[in-house]
């Protein structure tokens, strides 16, 4: 069974999110300010939306705010365990950002596949697996690239859709 | 020609073979997308959604067409095994599918959705043959203000009905409308919110979008709260149903089409409310001792019924989206992009200038629910086996096909950033039980309300004033009202009688 823990959403989170969406309001506020009306034979130009987004988003995160001050939403559910875990968090951050910032570099598949041994990695940490740690890196070494590298030519050579690749083989 | 001319010729262009290959792989991958947990059909379509540059309109859509529909059977399949709810569809099928399983009718719980699925897809397919050429021939007559203000509805629905907190749909709504400001202008040409960032001219991607919230935002909270979270697994039995459960379950199955069908036609959004009302109405209308097992031993009626109403809904949805061009659910907003893509805007016009493409859209619904009525019953123990998928291999495995359809699209390593970023953002709203749905609808419909807005307001030349001049107009904004308003009197009613 899945393993509730008690619901204890701190309500000074919920102001914390309340704050940032009256911050992006504001901010989404002050992006309308500069676009120009030219309002033409519309009467509405292309700044009308982006100041009723604004304006809506400032009353839904003040709303927000005063609902978190006042005790929060009773309402919360899903909580699957409280105490997040940043360790195997980081590990994933690292995994995207890190095949962000290198797949034009070092190609799609083996990007992909260090995608996905940091992934895959915080997961198991997450989850406090016991394995030995040089079995199961080589293991997702291998798995990373059994995937990676297919999807890689199915993509590019049946569906034409070009990914970055280390050489222009358009197999590596 | 008459409907079952164009249906005909529809089955002439879905039967090809490869159009049937293609239909034939949507669907196993839609169930296989089903079965596992952490995607859904929303995030699978959307990964995929970089195909529609190679692959020809007709294909695509078959195949994507398929995923959905494939992925509403394999859901059930995962919600009556393991004790985890996949998605708000299949939770309610998980009530009593579980209990079932319990206790050791796993199989007849299987072979009750599977069939239910089929019976309600089926006839919910001969409804939007009927029913979509009528509504489309009607929709024709609308003009600017009518839509803007049926846009209005869609996203009223979408955020105030859906959901237990209005102010939180609202604000995933906003932020939906925000992203799809990113860009430049469909009627001036001017940049908006670009931040001097080239990639944002041409606007945000709605692949980087719905994987970010749901496939790396699914991930992150994975990794950061279910980690140490153990799912069992019931133990599958023979699917087969006994003379009682078919009696009990046909019933079920009618009762749950006729809930669900209307649910998907209206812009009511998503199908928790009709498998929830199916739900209620089998425990009620259960007698004896087919009511004692709701809650104890699993009643099948409680999964039949559900199941129906859920496909059914899902189905219909085809009838506002491909006749308005309105999306109710996360996928059928993602099937709008696909269209889109494609040059092609769903709308009355539809019927007319894509007839053969929405026809053979239609056939292959039938042919869909036959083959996969097939990949579940007999082929059900082959899914299952994709449960024993270990969670740091799915996990890392569906990041790379997130890297594919975020990167496949525009080709732009800035687009993994954003993924990233949209990812933070899932998280956070998925957290604090903020709707994903509306942040989606918003964003896909939020430029076309736009300009239909701007172009009413230029038919009454330059006055708001037009949007309450025509009646069907002035009718749906009263609807609008009474949704927002009607609740929140009887709320307030209730409490002061108390």
């Amino acid at each position: 069974m899945r393993q509730h823990a008690p619901a204890t959403h701190s309500p000074r989170l919920q102001l914390l999110v309340g704050l940032g969406v009256v911050v992006l309001a504001l901010g989404l506020g002050l992006g309308a300010y500069s676009i120009p009306s030219q309002a033409g034979y519309a009467g509405v130009g292309p700044n009308f939306l982006p100041w009723v987004v604004s304006l809506a988003l400032l009353a839904c995160g003040v709303r927000l705010v005063y609902k978190a001050s006042r005790g929060g939403f009773p309402d919360m559910e899903d909580h699957s365990g409280d105490h997040p875990d940043w360790v195997g968090f980081a590990w994933l951050s690292a995994g995207l950002l890190l095949n962000a910032a290198l797949i034009t570099v070092i190609g799609f598949v083996f990007s992909c596949a260090l995608c996905f041994v940091l992934v895959a990695r915080g997961m198991r940490l997450a989850q406090g697996q016991p394995v030995a740690w040089r079995v199961s890196l080589s293991m997702d070494v291998l798995v990373g690239l059994l995937i990676a590298a297919p999807v890689y030519w199915a993509f590019t050579k049946f569906l034409g859709i070009s990914l970055p690749g280390l050489t222009q083989t358009g197999w590596l | 020609m008459d409907v079952w001319n164009l249906l005909l010729q529809g089955f002439a262009t879905a039967g090809t073979p490869v159009n049937l290959l293609w239909a034939f792989v949507g669907c196993a991958l839609g169930t296989a997308v089903g079965v596992l947990p952490g995607i859904g059909p929303a995030t699978a379509v959307a990964m995929l959604l970089p195909i529609t540059s190679q692959v020809e309109a007709t294909a695509s859509m078959i195949f994507f067409a398929g995923i959905y529909y494939g992925a509403m059977y394999g859901g059930s399949t995962t919600s009556i095994l393991l004790n985890t709810p996949g998605e708000t569809a299949s939770m309610v099928t998980a009530m009593e599918g579980n209990k079932m399983a319990k206790s050791g009718r796993a199989g007849a719980a299987l072979a009750t959705a599977a069939i239910g699925s089929f019976v309600a897809g089926s006839i919910a397919t001969v409804l939007v043959t009927l029913f979509a050429p009528v509504v489309a021939e009607f929709a024709v007559k609308l003009g600017p203000p009518e839509y803007f203000m049926l846009m209005v509805l869609a996203f009223t629905t979408v955020s105030a009905v859906l959901g237990k907190s209005t102010v939180r749909g609202l604000t995933a709504l906003f932020i939906g409308l925000a992203l799809g400001l990113v860009g430049m202008d469909q009627i001036t040409g001017q940049v908006r919110y670009a931040a001097g960032v080239p990639e944002l001219l041409d606007g945000v991607e709605i692949v980087l979008v719905a994987v970010g919230l749901f496939a790396v935002a699914e991930a992150m909270h994975a990794v950061m709260f279910e980690g140490k979270v153990i799912d069992t697994e019931n133990r599958l039995t023979r699917v087969t149903m006994t003379v009682s459960d078919w009696k009990r379950s046909i019933p079920a199955w009618l009762r749950g089409t006729a809930i669900g069908a209307p649910f998907g036609c209206i812009p009511a959004g998503g199908t928790e409310i009709p498998t929830f009302l199916s739900y209620a109405a089998e425990k009620k209308l259960a007698k004896g001792a087919n009511k004692d097992e709701f809650g104890t031993r699993g009643a099948i009626e409680g999964v039949a019924g559900p199941e129906a109403a859920n496909n059914a809904t899902v189905t219909a949805a085809m009838i506002p989206l491909l006749t308005l061009g309105i999306p109710t659910s996360n996928t059928t907003a993602i099937l709008l992009g696909a269209f889109q893509n494609y040059g092609i805007q769903p709308g009355p016009q539809l019927f007319s200038s894509s007839a053969s493409l929405v026809w053979a859209l239609i056939a292959s619904l039938y042919i869909g629910n036959v083959m996969l009525l097939v990949l579940n019953l007999p082929l059900v123990g082959l899914w299952v086996k994709l449960l024993k998928v270990p969670k740091p291999q799915l996990y890392a495995g569906i990041m790379i096909f997130a890297t594919v359809g975020a990167y496949g699209m525009r080709q732009s390593a800035f687009d993994l950033f954003l993924l990233y970023g949209i990812g933070i953002l899932g998280l956070i709203m998925r957290r604090f039980n903020f709707p994903t749905a509306p942040v989606l609808v918003g964003m896909i419909l939020g430029p076309l309300a736009e300009a239909q807005m701007r172009n009413a307001i230029s038919i009454g030349e330059g006055s708001a004033l037009i949007f309450l001049q025509r009646p069907m107009s002035l009718s749906i904004l009263v609807v609008v009202l009474l949704i927002l308003i009607v609740p929140r009197v009887l709320k307030w009613h209730t409490e002061r009688l108390r």
